[in-house]
């Protein structure tokens, strides 16, 4: 690759592989998919559209050099239905490197690339927000992730408190809710 | 003889002790006697002397000496522990708190006259039951861990060996863990007087058919049993004997394709509290030909839907008490509003949220509250989970439910669209209406209820004691209107709350009657705990379980980890700040607060 690189184990996929210092490493395709559809079942859907969102707008001409890659002009979608409209990205051989910072230069930015819901998405970022992406991600919390949030606390709150489910679940006795995992298996 | 030795005994002389001996015994409500104790120093003494029971609601507003030191002849005594979230997975860690081995040790030592003991989400062990046992074995007559915990079968045994006098034995929902059935055996083997055997929904499956048997044969004076899953084709020879029994929940159908077998299984004569674990609409006839004996019907357990509650719920026009799940709809609901003139209490809990599970007329919505509202005017108690909930629907039962003592109304959140929010009328026609209502329970989600709905229920919420309010108001004036009332406020419990720190400890000051405060989900600030100091006060123990990950399993099957925000619990204490705190729980600590 021509310029300098982050690569970041996103979904945490290198701990399923054997030890490899190969820079550009293909998995297999299809277990792969499985896994990321998986890992992003397990995010929060807003965080999601918000980072696509920022993400579009942002970034809709970047084109990462790699191998396979389509041109940025051709829309092209994975064959299965998105739940709300997003503008068309360009689809991308699924790739997933081994944690390594890029030291050279740490305000350079580098594509990140998220698949969701059969959409693709690319976004330039340097290696500081790419960070914070991912520890959204693991965290699984509801933020806007551009901006450094100055209050995580009363946003998270906010979001609890706003988002369709209303607030925290309604909780179900221990007693019913025994009866009802019983019941499945009658 | 007149004596004169007490102060202030009113006008003309006063009474004298012999008379007032003759009284106090007549004296129950604890209201009444925390009055009579505050005249003077010798009623005072008398009521310490006479008083027969005492309910700690909180064990550690307390401590067993002070209570030894007040009641030394104290008969019977209930106290309980941990906040009621404990009822649910994940809320309240299970070490929390509410150890009864301090209570057990200075029962052991001191109070001579105890003869039934009530433990509430408590934890207990087995090194407590066995000191119970040998040190009050002989005297015991009650004894309930009721959603307790911590114990297994071995300390069962010992009760079970000890208690010959036992007449109940109440175990419900209590996480017992289980080593074998002995338990049983020793108490069908030594007892001759029990009445009351409940070990229902607590997953104890090694109890043998012979010593349930052997029960019956023993214990003639066996009025109500509640046991775990036990195929009910087994128990034919113990219904046979068991013949005095009015109350029976639990069992098992694990044949329902043969229907037919069923018919074998002849109930005892003087039964009326029913409660079949999972019973299906091919067997429901098996109770049929005593229906309308039943005054209490348990249906949280059984596989029925809405229809045949219809069916099962008109043949029972003497009903009492009915429990189900939501299964049983607003078509089951205007059915017992026809059916069931008597009923008094309705407890309507929510049932599987996946489409597949239940029935699709199982939703109950305003159309079965205004029915039931205007065809149960006997109805006292009402608990439900609702799918959709209008003005109308509330503005009526603050019209006809003049009994109406405890409500309780959760709104699911199934439905995006509810039709008519928020419920600021209603809840003001519900309490103005409903004059008798001492305990009330309010779940909602943004917008149900506004700020003015918040204060309507300060204003109209006279007698009420107990509350819980989950999802209401706007914002933290809300919540200071509705503490400006609310004169009658004892335990309060919030949870998904909107109000900050500061609105919350402003509050608490303002409850004039509040003793007891617990709130999980509320606005975090950026001061956040600093504002709790606003309500430090002598006696008031304040209590916070940070914000932690709770492990669960979620709807997809995986196991993740869940935010559960922070917890706070206050609450009045002549005994001082705790001394058993697990790691989960903190004590606020004004100095640590103020330095952070």
């Amino acid at each position: 690759m021509s310029r300098a690189t982050v690569e970041l184990d996103f979904f945490g996929m290198s701990k399923e592989n054997s030890s490899s210092s190969s820079k550009s490493k293909f998995l297999n395709r299809q277990r792969s998919f499985r896994d990321i559809q998986s890992a992003i079942s397990k995010m929060n859907p807003e965080l999601l559209k918000s980072v696509i969102a920022s993400g579009s707008a942002a970034s809709n001409k970047s084109t990462p050099d790699n191998g396979n890659q389509m041109s940025s002009n051709k829309s092209f979608s994975v064959p299965s239905t998105p739940k709300q409209e997003l503008p068309p990205f360009p689809a991308l051989p699924v790739y997933f490197p081994l944690p390594r910072l890029n030291l050279e230069n740490p305000l350079e930015t580098a594509p990140l690339t998220i698949f969701y819901n059969g959409t693709v998405a690319v976004f330039d970022v340097p290696q500081d927000k790419a960070e914070n992406i991912l520890k959204l991600a693991e965290k699984g919390i509801s933020k806007t992730v551009v901006e450094p949030v100055a209050d995580p606390r009363t946003d998270h709150q906010q979001k609890l408190l706003e988002s369709l489910d209303g607030d925290l679940p309604i909780a179900r006795r221990k007693s019913l809710q025994r009866f009802l995992e019983k019941r499945k298996e009658r | 003889m007149n004596n004169l030795n007490c102060s202030g005994c009113g006008v003309g002389g006063g009474m004298s002790d012999v008379v007032l001996e003759c009284v106090m015994p007549y004296i129950h409500d604890p209201r009444d006697r925390d009055a009579v104790s505050l005249v003077c120093r010798r009623w005072y003494e008398l009521d310490a002397i006479t008083r027969r029971h005492v309910t700690i609601a909180l064990c550690y507003s307390t401590s067993p000496d002070r209570l030894q030191r007040r009641f030394k002849h104290l008969e019977s005594l209930k106290m309980k522990g941990k906040p009621r979230a404990a009822m649910f997975f994940n809320l309240i860690p299970e070490d929390w708190g509410g150890f009864v081995t301090p209570w057990v040790n200075e029962i052991a030592e001191s109070f001579n006259c105890l003869k039934s003991l009530h433990f509430r989400r408590m934890i207990v062990k087995d090194s407590d039951l066995e000191l119970l046992a040998s040190s009050r074995g002989r005297v015991l007559e009650v004894l309930k861990l009721d959603k307790c915990s911590g114990f297994s079968t071995d300390g069962l045994s010992h009760i079970g060996r000890s208690c010959r006098q036992l007449r109940t034995l109440f175990l419900e929902e209590s996480g017992i863990a289980e080593k074998d059935g002995d338990w049983l055996h020793e108490l069908a083997t030594n007892n001759t007087v029990l009445q009351t055997l409940n070990f229902y929904m607590t997953d104890l499956t090694k109890v043998r058919l012979e010593d349930l048997e052997l029960l019956a044969k023993n214990c003639r004076s066996l009025v109500s049993l509640k046991i775990s899953d036990f195929e009910l084709l087994e128990l034919v020879g113990f219904f046979r004997s068991a013949s005095a029994i009015e109350e029976f929940c639990g069992g098992s159908f694990n044949e329902p394709d043969q229907p037919g077998k069923y018919a074998a299984v002849i109930f005892p004569p003087k039964l009326c509290r029913l409660g079949l674990t999972y019973m299906e609409k091919n067997v429901m006839s098996i109770v049929f030909p005593f229906a309308s004996l039943l005054k209490k019907l348990d249906l949280l357990y059984v596989l029925l839907g809405t229809e045949d509650h219809c069916v099962l719920v008109q043949r029972c026009p003497n009903l009492e008490v009915l429990e189900t799940r939501n299964v049983i709809g607003d078509r089951g609901l205007e059915a017992l509003a026809q059916s069931c003139k008597r009923l008094k209490r309705l407890r309507i809990e929510r049932g599987a949220d996946e489409q597949e599970m239940e029935d699709v007329d199982g939703r109950v919505s305003q159309r079965g509250l205004i029915a039931l509202a205007q065809g149960c005017l006997e109805i006292e108690y009402i608990a439900v989970y609702v799918s959709d909930i209008t003005n109308a629907a509330l503005e009526h039962l603050g019209a006809y439910s003049k009994n109406l003592n405890d409500f309780r109304l959760v709104l699911l959140d199934q439905e995006h669209m509810i039709t008519d929010l928020p419920l600021d009328n209603g809840v003001r026609a519900l309490l103005s209406g409903c004059e008798k209502l001492q305990r009330f329970g309010l779940y909602l989600r943004p917008g149900g209820l506004s700020d003015v709905g918040l204060g309507y229920i300060g204003q109209y919420s006279r007698h009420v004691r107990w509350m819980i309010l989950g999802s209401v108001g706007e914002s933290d004036e809300g919540l200071l209107a509705f503490s400006t009332g609310c004169p009658s406020l004892q335990k309060l419990e919030m949870r998904a709350c909107c109000f900050t720190e500061s609105a919350l400890a402003r509050a608490a000051l303002q409850l004039t009657s509040l003793r007891y405060l617990w709130v999980h989900g509320y606005r975090e600030t950026s001061t956040g705990h600093r504002d709790l100091l606003t309500m430090v006060r002598p006696f008031w123990n304040i209590e916070l379980i940070p914000s932690r990950k709770v492990p669960t399993v979620n709807n997809a099957g995986q196991n993740v980890f869940d935010d559960n925000p922070a917890h706070i619990l206050a609450y009045y204490s002549l005994a001082g700040p705790r001394t058993d705190f697990p790691d989960t729980v903190k004590p606020l600590d004004p100095a640590k607060v103020v330095a952070a």
